[in-house]
């Protein structure tokens, strides 16, 4: 929110603070000041100037030749403003001049061929108006050389405020001068106006009903005649422009000042074009269209609260008025309404339609219900005195519930108990009178408070502890210098995903974050994708379904940018309607925590000493069980083999315990490497983490001992039929042997013409070796040969080297 | 034989080692030093014939020059057959080693595991949640009211009139309070969703790591000593602070914490807004209503929460100018870090 420190020293006299402590006093206390701009920085070197003389230019008609004086030194000028003439007192902007409008700096010129040395402004030049007819013509009693800014009282300073959303009271100058009181200490003033009513009574001019008293507790009015619509005077103009808003009309431009004078927002009707000189609020009971007056029109819902006349409603109330009864220049009778309107009554409606206004977002906020004459009065006034108008005799006040104070009990103790520290009485007491909030009645230990409803934050003694603290400053309040922790017992909730990610960076992966919003092409590579019901664009309208799609398209992007050779992993949610239904409850879907490792391209590169070498899918096959052996999973769970091509894998397997799926991977079909642009391999396997943590085994790791007699190794190889898989061998002759092989590895597969048709060798190293003595080469001799047999017999294999 | 005799032959070695250019010498030096039939070997015979006397004398005498003979010429042979497969085999030293990749956490994984680690070191426990929540969870039980312009603080991202994508990790302290009695003391990191324009300043979700303490006397005084030494910690120890006053809807009263710009060092700059102080965190002492949600008694219980964003943090230590880049996954990016 814009405020003009000038118009609010007319509240509180803070003429003998430093501005800037003043600044940082209230963005300590919650009003943050988030932008200051110094308007009188703004127009340096730029003067009041006296035109002398004023001549042709002598190369050019429209152009004239002035000299202007600012008292001590004369200075030839080139203007091209048409009103320009000898005798007047103008804005004269020096050499070194920085023009606010267009940013530019104003330098020593020759025009035409003859040399001008500044230039003479109009209001828009200075960003005063729109203006830029001429130059501006200023009042003859100025003194020529005086600084523009000190002469128009542009020496203002203008503040932009981050208001909380529960703080309605501080979106009016008046607002925040209450804070500065209560900071300061201040008397908070409200300047008095004299409001001289005509003899015409309100009550023969026009009538307010309410009929949806809920939504509308109060509505208050004046009315004012014969008013003259003309633009307002530059007083108002300017201080209309400063907190950013266009002027428009006199009355108009006082309904504005006074809500950011007071926070009220005001609407000014045209008396003559209600029906029946009548109000009535109520709310529709059908879907309607409403044109407000912006000319838009605008779809109203049922249950959306109105403002009507006799006939029709002429406003959407709290929010715009309508185009039917706005203020025109033919208008001669104004009926002012201030309103107090139920917050969330204005909120639907303004959400609704997809409009907020300065009136709507005060309305929805909470504005002041005590504080409605007041604005009216104070608009009429100021309304006849612009418009040379007489206010009606009376005021129109429906108010049919009453609104009070609230009763507050403040403990004295329980501000030690909440802050750590005990504010003395007197400074507790000094800030809630100053913040308006009166003390009823106390004792030792207690305040019985009655709280304006201008505070709709303030309902309960934690509200006014705040307070307290607020104004009494947070940097006041001691920071206590030891920590004491607890010895209850610890969670760790993250510690099991912190192990998997530093496992996947020890095998040499890169961790990426994906975004889980995708496309409706990328969630729907598999599972059943969730949407948005409001998504920011196309590309982010669904909830992923597995990381796999994410990761893929990180792969794609990184393709295009030549980098080919990847290995990535994430940890992240994926989320799955559980059935067709809308989301109405838990069951309904299912948030699971997966993570996913991903291989690209080649595990080396060509070296001077090494050949390339391509990730393949036995890389990601190992790097699985990498993973699966820093979990101490290499004996509990099973593959499962998929060698035909599904949806998203050529080929593909599972990490399987009974008959939970821990997870799985393959290599990515070329028809889904396609669909995201990508030329090159890509394997990839997902876990899930809730079925992986459930299978780690559980209980302390121990020590065993380890070994202290020697291994025999051993090594065979067979003549198999090309039919016979590694698995199925390894697991013969793990069944077959004794307890003492104690690990079988093929070390060496190949095929050749040469063993005969389908026929493949496959070459296994055994380790054998007993916990509790040294083997003899009888021992192993006889389990070696005992196995020899068994795997020739078992797969008709042949053993080579015989 | 004497003890002269001995340092006589140390002294005739020394000068035949130094006239050793090639192995092949050093070979016909070992011939005649060291063989069997060598002067050393001579000498020992000669040993019986040593008085009795002067025997454990020339004894050591003779070891320690065999012993000095077989360092020298190993130390020799060391050198000259370097010296020769650097002539003949040609080892090149210089060509590049082979290298393993080591692979990294995300920069914003790295973030949140230092601010956990200093929470952890204060007695912190770790807790996580659901993103996809429900309205309960994320505003009523956080003293949203329904229809209060509170809630235009977070834009959400609803999936249906009561589900959504959490705009904070609060509700997982609501989860905890439920879950846990107190004394509670815990962090709540997690990534949260926010429909804001995505450009190089914001993004449609970011992370968070918010903290949750309740017992029977917690004050806003401790909440502040707390909050001072995680900043002390995780930016440096002489940085200047100061608590704003500012509204959240589950904390009362409420606060904003700022630290000194650490780019222009409190002067003002554009990433500061010229203000000289850059905001680290909200916070403040757990809303009474919020207590009462989760079933813990305010008068008995007080605690305090904060919160604070991952992706401004680590953009800041950084020097990361875009956010757009955290989520990208670009391998050069990822290698950096
Ligand atoms: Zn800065």
């Amino acid at each position: 929110m814009k405020i003009s420190l000038n118009w609010l020293k007319q509240y509180v006299n803070i003429d003998n603070i430093p501005l800037n402590e003043m600044l940082n006093k209230l963005t300590l206390s919650g009003l943050e000041i988030e932008d200051v701009n110094d308007e009188s920085a703004k127009l340096n070197n730029i003067v009041v100037g006296f035109v002398k003389e004023k001549k042709k230019h002598p190369n050019a008609d429209k152009l004239s030749l002035c000299v202007v004086s600012i008292g001590d030194e004369d200075f030839q000028v080139v203007c091209g403003a048409p009103n320009v003439e000898a005798g007047q007192k103008v804005i004269f902007a020096k050499i070194g001049a920085v023009i606010p409008h267009g940013n530019f700096t104003i330098a020593k010129a020759k025009i035409r061929g003859v040399e001008s040395f500044g230039m003479l402004c109009s209001e828009s030049e200075l960003e005063l108006s729109d203006d830029h007819s001429g130059i501006k013509i200023l009042d003859p009693v100025l003194k020529e050389g005086t600084q523009v800014s000190e002469a128009l009282g542009l020496n203002d300073v203008l503040l932009e405020i981050g208001i909380t959303p529960n703080r309605p009271d501080a979106l009016s100058h008046y607002g925040i001068a209450r804070d500065i009181s209560a900071i300061y200490n201040l008397e908070l003033k409200y300047p008095a106006f004299n409001l001289i009513e005509s003899n015409q009574q309100i009550s023969k001019l026009a009538r307010i009903e309410i009929e949806d008293t809920l939504n509308c507790p109060r509505y208050s009015s004046r009315v004012v005649i014969d008013v003259k619509i003309k633009e307002s005077p530059f007083w108002l103009k300017e201080s209309l422009r400063k907190i950013g808003l266009r002027p428009i009309n006199n009355v108009v431009d006082v309904t504005n000042f006074v809500m950011h004078e007071l926070g009220q927002p005001l609407h000014a009707f045209d008396l003559d074009r209600l029906a029946g000189k009548k109000i009535v609020v109520k709310s529709t009971e059908a879907e309607s269209t409403f044109k407000t007056l912006d000319s838009k029109n605008r779809k109203l819902s049922p249950g959306t609260l109105m403002i009507c006349d006799a006939e029709k409603p002429v406003a959407i109330a709290g929010v715009m008025g309508g185009e039917n009864s706005e203020v025109s220049d033919k208008t001669q009778n104004i009926l002012i309404e201030s309103a107090y309107f139920n917050p969330s009554s204005i909120r639907k409606t303004s959400k609704y339609l997809g409009l907020g206004t300065d009136a709507s977002y005060r309305f929805e906020r909470g504005t002041d219900p005590h504080g409605t004459m007041l604005a009216a009065n104070r608009a009429a006034q100021l309304i006849a005195e612009l418009g040379e108008g007489k206010i009606a005799a009376g005021v129109i006040d429906v108010y049919p519930a009453k609104i009070n104070d609230k009763k507050i009990t403040l403990r004295i103790g329980r501000i030690e108990k909440i802050l750590g520290y005990q504010v003395p009485e007197d400074q507790i007491l000094q800030i809630l009178q100053k913040l308006g909030i009166k003390v009823q009645s106390s004792n030792k230990s207690e305040l019985q408070l009655s709280v304006p409803p201008f505070r709709p934050d303030l309902e309960r003694e934690i509200d006014i502890i705040e307070e307290v603290a607020r104004i009494y400053g947070y940097d006041n309040i001691p920071t206590v210098e030891k920590i004491y922790s607890t010895l209850a017992k610890k969670y760790d909730e993250s510690a099991f995903i912190d192990e998997l990610k530093s496992t996947a960076v020890s095998l040499g992966f890169y961790e990426m974050i994906n975004n889980p919003l995708q496309s409706v092409t990328s969630a729907s590579l598999m599972g059943n994708k969730i949407a948005l019901l409001n998504p920011q664009s196309q590309d982010m309208a669904y909830l992923r379904t597995s990381l796999i799609s994410g990761a893929l398209e990180v792969v794609s992007r990184n393709i295009k940018h030549g980098e080919r050779n990847l290995t990535l992993f994430e940890i992240g949610n994926v989320f799955n309607k559980n059935n067709s239904e809308a989301i109405n409850s838990f069951n309904d879907f299912a948030e699971k925590t997966k993570l996913i490792l991903v291989i690209t391209g080649n595990q080396s590169e060509k070296e001077w000493n090494n050949p390339q070498i391509p990730f393949d899918f036995y890389s990601l096959k190992g790097l699985v069980n990498s993973f699966n052996s820093k979990f101490l999973l290499d004996n509990v769970l099973n593959d499962s083999y998929y060698f035909t091509q599904n949806r998203i894998f050529d080929y593909s397997f599972e990490k399987i315990t009974g008959n939970d799926i821990i997870g799985f991977g393959g290599k990515v079909s070329q028809q889904v490497l396609k669909q995201f642009d990508i030329n090159q391999d890509v394997f990839c396997f997902e876990y899930d983490l809730h079925s992986l943590q459930a299978v780690l085994p559980s209980g302390k790791r121990h020590y065993k001992d380890l070994l202290k007699f020697p291994k025999v190794l051993r090594d065979f190889a067979f003549i198999f039929d090309k039919s016979v898989t590694y698995s199925e061998v390894i697991e013969y002759i793990s069944k077959t042997s004794s307890g003492l092989l104690k690990s079988v590895k093929i070390f060496d597969l190949f095929e050749n013409e040469s063993l005969g048709t389908n026929k493949k060798s496959m070459a296994f190293a055994l380790e054998f070796y007993d916990n509790d003595k040294t083997l003899t080469e009888e021992e192993i001799d006889k389990e070696f040969n005992k196995l020899i047999v068994s795997v020739s017999n078992n797969f008709n294999a042949k053993l080579r080297g015989n | 034989m004497n003890l002269d005799q001995i340092t006589s032959v140390s002294g005739e070695f020394d000068k035949d080692l130094s006239s050793v250019i090639v192995l092949k010498e050093l070979e016909e030096l070992r011939i005649k030093y060291l063989s069997r039939n060598g002067i050393v070997s001579g000498l020992f015979e000669k040993l019986k014939d040593v008085p009795k006397e002067e025997k454990p004398a020339v004894g050591n005498k003779l070891n320690a020059l065999r012993n000095y003979i077989t360092e020298n010429f190993n130390l020799a042979k060391i050198k000259l057959e370097e010296k020769g497969s650097a002539g003949k085999q040609s080892i090149d030293l210089t060509l590049p080693g082979t290298q393993r990749q080591i692979g990294s956490k995300h920069i914003l994984t790295q973030t949140v595991d230092e601010i956990k680690s200093i929470f952890k070191g204060m007695g912190f426990s770790t807790f996580e949640g659901p993103e996809l929540e429900s309205d309960y969870y994320n505003f009523e039980a956080l003293n949203f009211a329904p229809d209060h312009p509170a809630r235009d603080m977070q834009d959400t991202f609803f999936i249906s009139k009561d589900f959504l994508l959490r705009t904070h990790t609060s509700p997982v302290q609501v989860r905890v309070m439920k879950n846990y009695k107190p004394p509670i003391r815990a962090i709540m990191p997690g990534r949260v969703y926010r429909s804001e324009a995505v450009n190089a300043r914001s993004y449609c979700m970011f992370h968070q790591v918010e903290g949750l303490v309740i017992d029977t006397d917690i004050t806003f005084a401790e909440l502040k000593g707390t909050l001072v030494f995680f900043a002390k910690q995780f930016y440096g120890n002489d940085l200047k602070y100061r608590f704003r006053a500012s509204f959240f809807p589950f904390t009362e009263p409420s606060a904003e914490m700022d630290i000194t710009c650490y780019i222009c060092g409190g002067k003002g700059c554009k990433i500061c807004k010229y203000t000289g102080w850059l905001e680290i965190l909200g916070c403040g002492m757990v809303d009474p209503n919020v207590l009462i949600n989760c079933g813990i008694d305010p008068e008995k219980y007080t605690g305090y929460a904060f919160g604070m964003g991952i992706e401004r943090t680590a953009m800041l230590k950084y020097n990361v100018q875009d956010i757009r880049l955290f989520f990208e996954n670009d391998f050069r990016f990822l290698k950096q870090f």
